[in-house]
């Protein structure tokens, strides 16, 4: 599947990735696998005012993913 | 009502936003304007050249519509205007103008003050101020989350 990252995710991971994750696979799996492999992000990852997008809706952690989905990682958010 | 709602990769003009509110609000008693501008130094107190607004190709669209049309929906006001910028602004140039109509002053103040705490927290951008020994990513402090969480 496809996963996006923004703002200082962007920095810290690359603003896209290809990952290969089980069928079924929760949103939340996939963020601790991807802390795993990016320990530099986890804390960003981790924030609990970050959200994840799949199909441009906001999902939780327990969400199941789908090969075929773009999954969106975005750190909190601040216009103005 | 009307509502107006654009988001600016190149520039905004505060005062033209403001002659189309004033054009808008013909008939009220009432117009509030906020810009917001990009400030010379970083909290740190580090000189800043630019501040870069990283954006999303539809939620961000998507949350300035629902800030101005929460803000519209929940003050006795006639219009409702929210230009944001996003790429990248120079130093002294305007990030946001936020504005607000109707017929008395108390309920436009209200809504211009409830859109920017808004925006500050809820609006999707990613901000980075850049400067000569590097860049640093900008979120919003707790005094932010605290304002906004003032409206219930």
């Amino acid at each position: 599947m496809k996963v996006l990252f923004y703002g200082r995710l962007s920095d810290l991971i690359g603003r896209e990735l290809d990952v290969n994750a089980p069928a079924g696979c929760s949103v939340g799996q996939l963020r601790s696998r991807l802390a795993a492999e990016h320990p530099q992000a986890e804390q960003s990852l981790r924030s609990n005012r970050a959200k994840t997008c799949v199909g441009e809706r906001l999902v939780d952690d327990d969400h199941a993913l789908d090969a075929s989905d773009i999954v969106e990682f975005l750190p909190p958010v601040s216009g103005g | 009502m009307s509502i107006v709602v654009r988001l600016e990769e190149q520039r905004l003009d505060p005062e033209q936003e403001l002659g189309e509110l004033l054009r808008q609000a013909s008939g009220d008693g009432a117009v509030v304007s906020f810009v917001g501008v990009a400030r010379p130094t970083s909290k740190a107190g580090k000189p800043i050249e630019d501040l870069v607004l990283d954006h999303h190709s539809t939620l961000t669209r998507k949350s300035l519509e629902d800030i101005a049309v929460g803000a519209a929906e929940r003050f006795d006001v006639n219009h409702v205007h929210v230009v944001h910028r996003c790429g990248t602004v120079a130093v002294g140039q305007p990030i946001v103008f936020a504005g607000a109509a109707g017929g008395h002053r108390r309920a436009a103040f209200d809504c211009a003050d409830y859109l920017m705490d808004r925006l500050k927290t809820e609006a999707v951008f990613w901000k980075r101020e850049v400067g000569a020994g590097g860049s640093e990513w900008i979120e919003p402090t707790d005094a932010d989350y605290a304002d906004r969480d003032r409206w219930g």
